[in-house]
């Protein structure tokens, strides 16, 4: 038994990586995905978005990762930490998917809204911020559960490049006691307890936004 | 007064107004009848601004306010938010005051706090055309203002945008309802086909 509670308290020390990992990563992938969807809808660098999002959505992840850790010195003279590769990497690649998921929901919204905004001479950066984004959030707030859900599984590949959180920290234990089952078990529950964390927190905000 | 000079818009391959000229004498009410898809709404939407027409011009003294057909409320937004959010953005002081008139006024006071959904087609537009005075407009474009509405309501509307227009308020209405352009505008004219006929 208290080897049971010593593994579970070493494993979730790597929680703190994953979970910078992911809020990291949020952080980017919401900041950019804003900008990539706003851009493409009023038809700014609306091609060259397009390409970026086909290419971080069309390659795998563990490759942009790689890339983004192992060539960085080259090409830029010096060394990406491995906290802010993986941040770096999961926030764009995040961004792409949070691009479309944005731009389906805009696209959804009624365009009277647009204009009902106009007629009302209501500048463009209130328009998005107060009528345009609180309506389409609240829409592909589903959506956006699973993205986070998927960013929070994806950190797990920082592992392949030495970071040191809940999968890594699994495997270390796993190598040190030459047995896999209970501290894989450990990184599971880790993992999925953060999920149903997501899924509750997902509930509690679609309760609040529904209107009326 | 408002004056439209040979307005054409062309969607496509449809000329969907051919040389449009108008003009809307000062604190009259004009209605703009005709069969659906013979340009009411475009001619609205261009004079609004919110279609760039392809010839012509449109001169409008003073602000104008536009109430959709399908009022296109703000959802996320209260009864009151809807009223004053604009106006506020605008560095208006006294937007609380005027709203709280406005809506008591059209008798929907106890709505102040209501979200949209909840509200009946009459009581919807009536927020709408609150929202729409909140800016003061000197002109107001309706587009079919009585879509939708019963009987008694169109009774409410008309009277309602009547005591609007006796404050001033120019107005240019479109309506398929011959009828109720009849009970309420000074002068009736027919769009059919992109032309005033």
């Amino acid at each position: 038994m208290g080897n049971v509670i010593s593994e579970m308290l070493f494993i979730g020390q790597g929680l703190l990586v994953t979970l910078e990992l992911l809020f990291g990563g949020l952080g980017i992938g919401i900041t950019f995905g804003v900008l990539f969807s706003i851009l493409r809808y009023k038809g700014i660098a609306s091609i060259l978005i397009q390409r970026l999002i086909s290419l971080l959505r069309g390659t795998p992840l563990i490759l942009q990762l790689s890339i983004v850790y192992f060539s960085t010195p080259a090409f830029l003279g010096f060394k990406l930490s491995i906290l802010s590769a993986g941040i770096l990497t999961f926030g764009l690649n995040s961004s792409a998917y949070i691009a479309e998921i944005l731009r389906s929901g805009i696209e959804n919204l009624n365009k009277g809204q647009f204009e009902a905004a106009k007629a009302l001479d209501i500048p463009t950066f209130y328009m998005w911020k107060d009528i345009v984004l609180p309506q389409v959030l609240k829409n592909i707030l589903p959506a956006m559960q699973s993205e986070v859900i998927a960013l929070l599984k994806e950190t797990a590949l920082i592992s392949t490049i030495g970071g040191l959180d809940v999968m890594r920290s699994a495997q270390m234990v796993s190598a040190e006691k030459f047995t896999y089952f209970l501290p894989l078990c450990i990184a599971g529950a880790y993992y999925y307890s953060l999920v149903l964390l997501i899924e509750t927190l997902g509930k509690n905000l679609e309760r609040r936004g529904s209107y009326a | 007064m408002l004056r439209i000079h040979e307005l054409s818009i062309r969607f496509g391959s449809t000329l969907v107004l051919d040389g449009v000229s108008l003009a809307v004498e000062k604190a009259s009410i004009v209605g703009l009848a005709g069969a659906s898809g013979g340009g009411k709404s475009t001619l609205l939407r261009c004079i609004q601004g919110l279609e760039v027409p392809t010839l012509g011009t449109v001169h409008s003294e003073g602000n104008v306010g536009f109430m959709f057909q399908d009022f296109q409320l703000f959802p996320h937004m209260t009864v009151l938010q809807n009223l004053i959010y604009a106006p506020k953005l605008k560095g208006s002081t006294s937007y609380l005051e005027k709203a709280q008139l406005l809506l008591s006024t059209l008798g929907i006071e106890d709505k102040s706090n209501a979200f949209p959904q909840t509200l009946s087609g009459g009581q919807k537009q009536r927020v709408a055309l609150a929202r729409a005075l909140m800016m003061n407009p000197e002109i107001l474009l309706c587009d079919e203002p009585t879509s939708g509405l019963d009987a008694s309501s169109i009774f409410e509307v008309v009277s309602l945008l009547k005591s609007i227009n006796d404050e001033g308020v120019t107005m240019l209405i479109a309506s398929h309802d011959r009828y109720f352009l009849k009970t309420i505008s000074n002068r009736i004219v027919d769009l059919n086909k992109g032309k005033i006929v």
